[in-house]
């Protein structure tokens, strides 16, 4: 503290330099709506510069469109048609196609709440810290606490009645298929979601998002005990 | 009064370091264990019971850093030093600076104007318990803590009909609603809505709820037992946006002003009671 005194006091001399810089005649101007662009301008003024993270804050078309609506409801069906498409346009899928993955690993990335932030102050992500926070808006696995901004998601093979004996029909690859799409880029289903895109935004790889669905749809999955 | 209050203040930040210093970076992540998680709860519902909210010791320490940095000359909007009220009035327009400020970003120009500190001296002055848990006593927490505790009992009233004000409020409004970021969260991601949601166990106030805006903002700065110390409001900031994986927020930013005038001016007619408590 003393030292903060101190560093106070030496200061105090160059304080007249800063109050010359703050006396800038503002000239009146009329007031127009305010853009999109301002929004922005705003937004990131408030932001690290670091420019390793600059690219989070480069709001992509879909992203642009949701944020002038308060809510789905609230948007016109041309809006809602255009987010679909883009989202579903971008949509990629694993080497081998749709097929099931490894639940255990799913399982990992679903609990891990790390993922995509950093840690804390003064300090960045990491590129290990892979994970999809899904607790934190969903109930998944039995007497796990988790957030109720999303559906239920315990039983959620069940539900679509995947069974160890129809579980590679082709139609329980098309659910595998619908989930994989939901996961990977959920606004190609739910236009607008709170439920980030997941794979889209590259926070998880087409494997991920595999055994993620795996974890979420297998019989043997702790999801469907 | 002042010796009880310190003593609070230690037993206060005793339990919080106690409890997480070994993991200072787990707890800011919220995974605490089982039995921290019930010796916080325990901690927390014994100060609801007892009336105590340790976070007034910060007024007193406020009360001294005002008059070591020469705020005594910072001018809230009322005149030099006047300071009864002057909160209930953030943000405003300010002519010397040329700007709409909410009481942070006021405070800041002021340490720049009145105690001689650097932009980056600011920034620092303002984030050095953030982060940290127990017996960390920042003097800035202490002079929004006092400034706005001179407040209490008054009802929000910013001024929505000044045209710069106003459309503060507007762009606000927007940044409130802008999806951006890797994982296309904005604030109303967690709190908009007429249906009450939790994220994991914690219940989220909601701009679309009459009354929550204002629920939420007049009761900071919140003194929060799990880290021993009151958060500020630029400090709430920081924290959803860390969580909105946004890059790091830069207090006193516009951002931080568009913000406060969109959320003040909706809680305009709430009566400010600070500092509130959480776990
Ligand atoms: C920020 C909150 C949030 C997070 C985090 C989140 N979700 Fe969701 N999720 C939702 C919401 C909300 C819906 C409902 C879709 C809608 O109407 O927007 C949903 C829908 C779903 C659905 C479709 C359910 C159905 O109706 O069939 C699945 C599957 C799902 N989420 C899985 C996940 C998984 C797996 C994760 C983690 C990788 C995750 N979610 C993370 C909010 C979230
Ligand atoms: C991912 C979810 C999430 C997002 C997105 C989010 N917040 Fe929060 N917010 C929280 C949580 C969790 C709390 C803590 C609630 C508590 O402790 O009662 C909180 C608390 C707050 C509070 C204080 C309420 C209180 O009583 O303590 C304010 C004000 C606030 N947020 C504003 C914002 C603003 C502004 C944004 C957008 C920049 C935002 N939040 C985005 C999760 C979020």
């Amino acid at each position: 503290m003393k030292k903060v005194a101190l560093t106070a006091m030496t200061l105090l001399f160059l304080s007249g330099m800063a109050q010359s810089q703050q006396k800038k005649a503002q000239p009146q101007k009329k007031e127009a709506p305010v853009t999109q662009e301002e929004v922005i301008k705003v937004l990131t003024s408030g932001l690290s510069t670091d420019p390793r993270f600059v690219w989070k804050v480069q709001q992509d078309e879909a992203q642009r469109i949701c944020s002038q609506y308060t809510s789905r409801e609230a948007m016109p069906a041309q809006a809602v048609q255009k987010v679909i498409q883009l989202s579903q346009s971008g949509i990629r899928y694993p080497q081998w196609g749709i097929f099931w993955g490894d639940w255990r690993e799913g399982k990992k990335i679903v609990d891990n709440p790390r993922g995509g932030r950093f840690a804390s102050y003064g300090f960045s992500d990491s590129p290990t810290d892979r994970g999809g926070n899904c607790y934190a808006c969903h109930l998944i696995e039995k007497g796990a606490p988790g957030g109720t901004m999303g559906p239920n998601l315990y039983q959620y093979g069940k539900k679509w009645n995947i069974t160890k004996e129809n579980m590679n029909s082709p139609e329980a690859l098309e659910r595998v298929r619908a989930v994989y799409n939901i996961i990977y880029n959920a606004w190609s289903a739910f236009p607008c979601s709170s439920m980030p895109r997941f794979g889209h935004n590259g926070a998880f790889s087409p494997e991920d998002v595999m055994n993620i669905v795996t974890f979420l749809l297998h019989p043997d999955s702790p999801v469907n005990k | 009064m002042k010796k009880k209050t310190l003593l609070v203040l230690f037993t206060a930040g005793a339990v919080a370091g106690g409890l997480l210093s070994t993991k200072a970076l787990a707890q800011v992540e919220g995974e605490l264990t089982p039995e921290q998680e019930m010796k916080l709860v325990q901690e927390y519902n014994r100060f609801l019971a007892e009336g105590i909210n340790p976070g007034e010791v910060w007024y007193e320490v406020g009360k001294e850093a005002i008059k070591k940095y020469n705020l005594d000359k910072c001018d809230l909007g009322l005149g030099p030093g006047v300071f009864k009220g002057a909160m209930a009035q953030l943000p405003r327009y300010f002519a010397d600076a040329g700007k709409v400020m909410d009481l942070e970003t006021r405070v800041g120009w002021c340490l720049q104007k009145h105690a001689g500190m650097t932009q980056d001296q600011v920034l620092k002055f303002v984030r050095q318990c953030w982060g940290k848990t127990g017996n960390c006593v920042s003097e800035y927490d202490g002079i929004i803590m006092y400034l706005t505790m001179e407040s209490n009992g008054q009802k929000i009233n910013v001024n929505l009909k000044d045209p710069k004000v106003k459309r503060m409020y507007d762009v606000g409004r927007q940044v409130y609603y802008a999806r951006i970021g890797p994982w296309d969260f904005n604030c109303a991601t967690c709190h908009a809505g007429k249906q009450e949601v939790r994220i994991r166990a914690t219940r989220l106030w909601s701009a679309d709820r009459p009354g929550e805006a204002g629920n939420a903002v007049s009761i900071f700065p919140k003194y929060l037992v799990r880290w021993g110390l009151p958060m500020t409001m630029h400090y709430r900031y920081a924290e959803c946006i860390r969580q909105m994986r946004w890059p790091e927020f830069m207090p006193h930013s516009d951002l931080a002003v568009a913000l406060s005038t969109y959320l003040y001016g909706t809680a305009n007619g709430t009566e400010i009671k600070a500092p509130g408590i959480g776990r």
